[in-house]
């Protein structure tokens, strides 16, 4: 079938859709048919009667008319009582713009149509974050559709320079994407490797996160997340300030930011409303929380099979005292409640919430207590694997949360191998790992890594706003100076 | 196709390097010895003696492994081993313990007076390669007792033997700025030449057990025990002091709060001449007169009195150093450090010298803050919270 712009193809190829909406209607006196195309659900019937169908079939002055292309012209000019209305003469496109719930007016002669913007479908209004509450700060995050979440971000950056690209990806879903950037402070070559990135993706569908970010990232081998995502606007108006490029993907309830680091992964909102030592206190509590949860059962496993002369005396007599009787080994006990601990989360995240509170009680309260009462585990056992999990849960990125946890199993391990030898061999390689990330040219450890002074005043510690004078080197070259 | 193969070469080096970095872990479990912390016996405290040409080593350790959870006391118990030499005596010690023993968290060292005339240089050289000790493990000696029957002395008292011990530790740390008897600071002084080895020496007394002084070591070998107030006098020239209670004509009280000592050392034609210049503060705690000491004459006059009390107290170690020859004050380190030129020639005749070296003292003393609530003898009113500086 040919690609051109006529009713008879769009009939042909949608002639099996039941909710495609496929009407002509007559025009004036001379004999002109125009098609109208849309999907049934996705239109504001009542917005396509009134400001189209109406003037289309009742105007006198377009009874006078007596070429479709006359007829293309009085639309567009004021006939038709509609803002978003454009010209559309490639197929593929038109095609994408009734798919998406548009109006579709198709003139057969000229092998063009007129689209008109009436798309209505049900929606989630704009709610609390579920996932980054604040107890000071904006109540608003972002939903499944892509222009409300694009209306957030514009309503916070007014900014001229502020650019939302269009883009579409998956060869069957037809994914809308924003490409949200400030074009006077983002970095060109970034904007334009995304662009290339999503423009480039040849996948068929973009149904979940996964989809599109294993696409962005640039090491997809690595289980430590390489990109930031918030449902914050306000999060992703200081990001686009700060040069990053926002990417905002139709039917996900959060944005994409990038270029990435690991401390960005560390910081809260709370942190920027908050007085500057009390958020600086709560961020080294954060990075406390980190090393616990990433070292403790490791160096429990190490220090209680291996180097036991690590410990205080008394603590060591104390974790003697509490092995009494346990048949397993330090590292079998840890190991096992680590993979137990996450088989109570996997198993709370299924569950309704009614019952996965009766669960967390059965599980954590009643089993946990049985089995130390039972002598299958120790209690301090249990007291360092739940440390270890609750700290987990302060991370407020539940990426790094869960490569964090993926992580701990194999320090965990090295450490039942060889102790702290090799608790610090993971060490080494994790360093490395991290260290030899990157991101869009910048070092996924940065600013930890970098020499520039100015980009360490919002990193283990967050400094008083008016020190936050230059964005960094690598994020904003062309535009450093943030605030004098 | 070249970056395939390449991508294919990288993949292959790192599981290389993966297999090669955990057979390289695996090859470390056999020779860290894995063991369980409940599988292992921890010796609280280690008593060594010798008699007989044989080292006796008795471990003290809780019996239940652990503080009882259920708020009971733990048992101690004593195992014992004996052999030709402490090494020896370890490993029949370990071959008579019902669990492996581990040297890790044992915080005391006893050392017997007979294994410390025998040579304290033969009790830590094998303490010191094992790799699992802790280096601020304290030393004492058990001054005319075995270190054995100190220990089951202890248990028959039903005391708590480390908990005392901990509590000595804790006594020194208020009196001295730091613990010389560690395990680390005696076999650093065991390479120093002409220092002689001070270790403090244990008494028994009714429940608990007191330290009044210093055991002194000459090459190695226990050769006298120090009276406290000799002790102190060292503890003053090594500049050590943290607090120290002077009492002045049984009427007042002071605590010295503050105190640095400089030596100056002047090597001369092979004569050797310190100068202790000895800087103190002390705080009146107790008055026991009728006479108003809160005036200038007074203050005066009890300045001179505690600089004399600190003179008589340095005169005592200074002519204990004299009469034996030995370097209790480990000068020599400080006479070499200020003299580097003249000690080469000199450090050959240094042990001789000893006994002839000339000491002068240098003390700036104060009687600072005091509080004195209420009246005084006389019943008049006395100002509070004053303070008196010389």
């Amino acid at each position: 079938m040919e690609k051109i712009i006529n009713s008879a193809n769009l009939k042909e190829l949608f002639k099996n859709s039941g909710d495609i909406v496929k009407r002509p209607f007559n025009v004036g006196h001379a004999g002109i048919t125009v098609h109208l195309f849309g999907v049934d659900g996705l239109m504001n019937t009542l917005m396509l009667d009134k400001t189209i169908l109406y003037p289309l079939t009742s105007d006198e002055n377009l009874k006078k008319l007596k070429t479709e292309r006359e007829v293309m012209d009085y639309l567009l000019e004021g006939g038709a009582f509609h803002a978003f209305a454009i010209e559309e003469i490639d197929y593929e496109k038109t095609l994408r713009y009734i798919l998406s719930g548009m109006a579709a007016l198709v003139f057969d002669q000229e092998q063009k149509a007129l689209i008109f913007d009436v798309r209505t479908f049900d929606k989630r209004s704009v709610s609390e974050p579920s996932d980054e509450g604040v107890m000071k700060g904006a109540k608003d995050s972002f939903i499944e559709v892509m222009r409300t979440n694009t209306v957030l971000i514009r309503r916070r950056v007014r900014s001229e320079y502020l650019v939302i690209e269009q883009l579409n990806a998956g060869k069957h879903s037809k994914t809308d994407i924003a490409l949200v950037y400030l074009s006077n402070v983002a970095e060109m070559d970034t904007v334009n490797r995304i662009r290339d990135t999503i423009n480039n993706m040849d996948i068929d569908n973009i149904s979940t996160p996964a989809f599109i970010e294993e696409y962005l990232i640039d090491n997809r081998k690595s289980i430590f997340p390489q990109i930031m995502y918030t449902q914050r606007p306000d999060r992703v108006s200081a990001n686009l300030t700060d040069g990053r490029v926002a990417v905002v993907v139709d039917g996900i309830p959060f944005v994409y930011i990038l270029p990435c680091q690991l401390p960005m992964l560390m910081q809260s909102p709370e942190d920027y409303a908050n007085h500057y030592f009390i958020s600086s206190s709560l961020r080294i509590i954060r990075y406390i929380a980190l090393i616990l949860t990433l070292f403790l059962p490791a160096f429990y496993i190490a220090a209680t099979t291996y180097q036991n002369q690590m410990l205080p005396v008394e603590i060591a007599l104390s974790i003697q005292q509490a092995k009494q009787n346990v048949p397993f080994s330090s590292a079998s006990e840890v190991l096992g409640l680590l993979i137990a601990f996450e088989i109570l989360i996997e198993a709370g995240l299924r569950l309704p919430k009614t019952v996965g509170t009766a669960m967390s009680i059965l599980g954590g309260l009643v089993v946990g207590q049985s089995a130390v009462e039972a002598k299958i585990v120790s209690p301090t056992v249990v007291v360092i694997v739940a440390l270890a999990g609750i700290a987990g849960f302060i991370l407020p990125n539940q990426d790094l949360s869960s490569g964090i946890r993926v992580t701990r199993f194999v320090m965990a391990v090295l450490a039942a191998v060889a102790g702290f030898f090799g608790l610090t061999a993971g060490l080494i390689l994790l360093i490395t790992h991290l260290c030899s990330l990157d991101n869009y040219g910048v070092a996924y450890m940065s600013p930890f890594v970098d020499v520039e002074t100015s980009n360490h005043k919002d990193t283990l510690f967050r400094f008083p706003i008016k020190y936050f004078t230059k964005r960094s080197k690598k994020i904003a070259p062309e535009n450093r100076i943030k605030q004098k | 196709m070249k970056i395939k193969l390449m991508i294919k070469v990288t993949t292959a080096y790192r599981f290389l390097f993966l297999f090669i970095l955990t057979m390289i872990l695996c090859g470390c479990t056999h020779d860290m010895s894995r063991r369980e912390i409940d599988e292992i016996n921890l010796i609280r405290v280690l008593g060594i003696d010798y008699d007989g040409n044989e080292y006796t080593l008795s471990a003290l350790f809780n019996a239940s492994g652990g503080s009882d959870p259920e708020g009971g006391a733990p048992e101690e118990e004593v195992t014992k081993g004996k052999g030709k030499t402490p090494y020896e005596a370890y490993e029949n010690l370990k071959s008579k313990a019902t669990k492996s023993i581990s040297l890790g968290h044992t915080g005391y060292f006893l050392i017997g007076d007979g294994a410390a005339e025998n040579g304290i240089n033969l009790c830590l050289d094998f303490l010191s390669r094992d790799e699992t000790i802790k280096m601020d493990a304290l030393f004492f000696i058990t001054k005319d007792t075995p270190a054995s029957d100190f220990i089951e002395q202890g248990i028959e008292n039903k005391q708590k033997i480390h908990e005392d011990l901990e509590a000595i530790r804790q006594k020194q740390e208020e009196m001295i700025t730091r613990n010389d008897n560690t395990l680390v600071n005696l076999t650093n002084e065991m390479k120093q030449t002409y220092s002689s080895i001070l270790i403090p020496y244990l008494i028994p007394e009714e429940s608990s057990f007191l330290t009044p002084g210093y055991a002194v070591f000459d090459q190695y070998k226990l050769k006298d025990y120090l009276d406290e107030d000799t002790s102190t006098g060292i503890n003053f020239i090594k500049n050590i002091i943290r607090n120290y209670p002077i009492y002045i004509n049984d009427q007042v009280g002071l605590l010295i709060s503050y105190s640095d000592t400089k030596l100056k050392t002047k090597l001369k034609d092979n004569n050797i001449e310190i100068i202790i210049q000895v800087d103190f503060e002390s705080m009146i705690k107790e008055v026991n007169t009728e006479e108003n000491i809160f005036n200038s004459e007074q203050l005066e006059l009890l300045t001179q009195e505690q600089n004399k009390y600190l003179r008589n107290i340095l005169d005592l170690a200074i002519s204990y150093s004299k009469a034996t020859g030995l370097d209790v004050f480990q000068i020599a380190r400080m006479i070499e450090k200020q003299n580097i030129v003249q000690w080469q020639d000199f450090k050959s005749s240094f042990a001789e010298s000893i006994s002839d070296i000339k000491y002068k003292y240098v003390f700036h003393s104060k009687i600072t803050k005091s509080f004195i609530l209420g009246y005084d003898w006389n019943g008049n009113l006395l100002v509070k919270n004053e303070r008196f500086v010389k």
